[in-house]
């Protein structure tokens, strides 16, 4: 357990559930299973998103906690992309009542990837209005945002001073030299006692593991020795929890010769992105965001169609995949 | 804000039929296309093949220093790449004695571009003319040692008709460890200084399209370049922006700024409409740079680049803050920049040389 940033009165576990791949479970009751085991296992930090499988991924936390919701911390995040703080609250709404519960411990703006996210978040009428409504009104008690472009948009969020809580971003041994959040954000972050929230220490889909870049507790332990409140990580089977939760239960720090070892090692693989492709590709772009910024979809670009091919997280149609 | 204008934009992507391959291959006529527009391309293209004669009483394009070298460069460079693809060296021939008719100086090459088609090119259309022109060409290492660029070198001289370059630029820096590697012992760096003592090059420096980055900790070296060479258009301006991270650096070192990609690289942005390309070359010749390298594949392209470059006057800082709060909406998700973020359009020898998987292998 670590203490959430400045407000050291609240501590949350250095392992958070991811709830992205909580939907990717093979069925309800694996997923269901999963929550619970993890409870047992120690996690109070469980993370999700209105948009995670149109809604499945909050639906199936939320049968998953029933009974616990008292001993967790429970965040979600908000998907206006730009759009008004009125959507922002209906969509609060939907997701306490998925989740099934009267308040969140933490509220997040979602997928802050492009450069004018700051601009249109902060705006007359925009998401920041809503946030703040949010916490007066008791419905929740922190507020953060996240996304995993550009450490440069992260900073511009940060120094329009919002009174954010807590803030998201992908660490890992390869951003360590990459683009890097690990250098850019996080320090300021420590400096102003924001609870920084590490994501993808795996890179997302565990592709350097697979290939054999680094091990997935070489992946897991460097990730999450850093300055951070929590890791999240996506578990989407019960062998994948026991192992983080093992990993998370022995715990010992590296030591920063260890850091500096790993990320010596696979900084020439780093270098180029390709194991951090959300950070550039417009593959990772959620369909959802750009439409609602009205950033076209053009669908002749090969990023684009894997994008709508890889995700299900929106409510509208896309366009049809050209074969 | 909304799905009303999801909607409106929809349309812009359905219709363009333009693939990365395309871009690649055949970016020179998106360029023109960009200008002319649809079917009027051929005609114009007729036609400006027709009047290679200039009208004495036209104003020349401007020259500007090169950096603190003391040395003068026109304000407008005719980019290789493009060079390579005219449809043959007779086309090539008369677009770079226009070109040097009309007061340009700078003629950009790279070692790879068409597998030395384009140096050849430039080679044969510069015989007898070798002085008039400030020519440059990039080494292509990527990552490789001295003795391969001193090879690369000797192969642009004899491919270019010359004994020495203008300018040599180490090619495509484009990948965080590239820096370490270009300056690790035996590395491209001690090849530039090499070249310059033997009265090979009279100028070095460096290029690459893809992170502000990875520009500023080549700069933080300290090495002694000349000149660095980078995307600058209004879009850049507020997307991973060279304009406002590695300009104002070089410029305070004294180091030659030479713009590229004032239209994207495809002129895509102009196609759809978001610019155009007279805005495009505006914009960029009037930020605080040596030159600004554009490609053009036909004597209509260059025609079109002239009537800008000409008597050249700079836009004034409120035009330009205009242009770049209006097309900032356009710019915010990098898609006429994907240059900076898609792996797509690093070369596939850099990427072999770095053992990186080609971009087929990449999950896009």
């Amino acid at each position: 357990m670590r203490p959430f940033g400045k407000h050291t009165d609240v501590r949350i576990s250095i392992l958070g559930m991811g709830g992205h791949h909580l939907g990717d479970a093979k069925d309800e009751p694996t997923a269901v299973a999963l929550v619970r085991e993890a409870v047992d296992g120690g996690i109070t930090f469980f993370d999700n998103c209105w948009e995670y499988h149109r809604g499945k991924s909050e639906v199936l936390l939320g049968k998953g906690l029933k009974g616990h919701r008292a001993s967790v911390f429970l965040m979600t995040k908000v998907c206006t992309h730009g759009r008004d703080g009125s959507l922002a609250m209906q969509m609060l709404e939907e997701s306490l009542n998925r989740l099934q519960t009267d308040h969140l411990d933490l509220w997040q703006a979602h997928g802050v990837g492009f450069e004018n996210d700051p601009g249109l978040f902060m705006r007359p009428g925009g998401a920041a209005e809503a946030m703040l409504k949010a916490k007066e009104q008791g419905k929740v008690r922190f507020l953060g945002f996240t996304g995993h472009k550009d450490p440069a948009i992260h900073l511009s969020m940060l120094n329009t001073d919002f009174p954010f809580d807590a803030v998201q971003m992908p660490l890992n041994a390869f951003d360590a030299t990459f683009h890097s959040f690990q250098t850019q954000v996080l320090p300021e972050l420590n400096r102003r006692g924001i609870a920084a929230l590490g994501m993808k220490p795996m890179s997302g889909h565990g592709e350097p593991i697979q290939n054999g870049a680094v091990t997935a507790e070489e992946a897991l332990r460097y990730a999450m020795s850093l300055p951070v409140a929590t890791t999240i990580t996506g578990m989407e089977k019960p062998d994948i929890l026991r192992q983080n939760l093992r990993i998370a239960q022995n715990f010992q720090a590296m030591v920063a010769s260890e850091m500096r070892a790993l990320e010596d090692r696979v900084k020439d693989v780093a270098a180029d992105g390709h194991f951090e492709l959300y950070k550039v590709s417009l593959k990772f772009d959620n369909p959802e965001a750009r439409m609602a910024h009205g950033f076209p979809l053009d669908m002749e670009s090969e990023e684009v169609q894997e994008m709508v091919a890889a995700v299900q997280n929106t409510g509208h149609p896309y366009p049809e995949i050209p074969k | 804000m909304g799905n009303d204008s999801f909607a409106a934009s929809m349309p812009s992507g359905a219709n363009d039929k333009f693939t990365r391959r395309e871009f690649v291959r055949g970016a020179a006529a998106f360029t023109a296309s960009a200008i002319a527009g649809g079917d009027a391309i051929v005609a114009a293209k007729k036609n400006a093949t027709a009047q290679v004669v200039t009208p004495s009483s036209d104003p020349q394009v401007p020259k500007r220093l090169l950096g603190k070298t003391g040395a003068e460069v026109s304000a407008l460079g005719v980019g290789g790449y493009h060079l390579g693809s005219t449809k043959d060296q007779q086309e090539a021939n008369q677009l770079v004695a226009k070109a040097l008719d009309a007061g340009i100086t700078f003629f950009d090459n790279a070692w790879d571009y068409h597998q030395g088609l384009s140096e050849e090119r430039l080679g044969t259309a510069l015989q007898g003319k070798r002085d008039q022109a400030f020519v440059m060409t990039k080494v292509c290492t990527h990552g490789r040692g001295k003795d391969v660029a001193m090879q690369m070198l000797e192969q642009s001289l004899r491919r270019l008709q010359t004994d020495h370059l203008d300018l040599w630029q180490i090619h495509e820096v484009i990948y965080y460890n590239d820096p370490d590697l270009i300056f690790r012992p035996g590395g491209a760096a001690e090849a530039l200084l090499e070249a310059k003592k033997q009265g090979k090059v009279r100028f070095i420096g460096f290029t690459g399209h893809k992170d502000p980055a990875i520009h500023l900790r080549m700069l933080a070296h300290d090495f002694p370049f000349d000149t660095v060479q980078m995307p600058l258009n209004a879009f850049d301006a507020t997307f991973r922006s060279f304009e406002t991270q590695v300009v104002p650096e070089a410029n305070k070192r004294g180091i030659a700024v030479l713009g590229m990609k004032s239209l994207g690289g495809s002129g895509e942005m102009v196609r759809h409409g978001a610019i155009t390309a007279q805005e495009g070359l505006q914009y960029a010749m009037s930020l605080p740079v040596a030159t600004t390298i554009s490609g053009m594949d036909s004597i209509g392209v260059l025609e079109q680049n002239l009537e800008v470059a000409r008597g050249f006057q700079p836009m004034s800082a409120a035009d330009m803050q205009a242009l770049r709060d209006r097309v900032r909406i356009y710019a915010a998700d990098g898609r006429y920049e994907l240059f900076k973020t898609s792996k797509k359009y690093d070369g596939d020898v850099g990427r072999e040389q770095h053992h990186y998987p080609t971009p087929q292998k990449l999950p896009a």
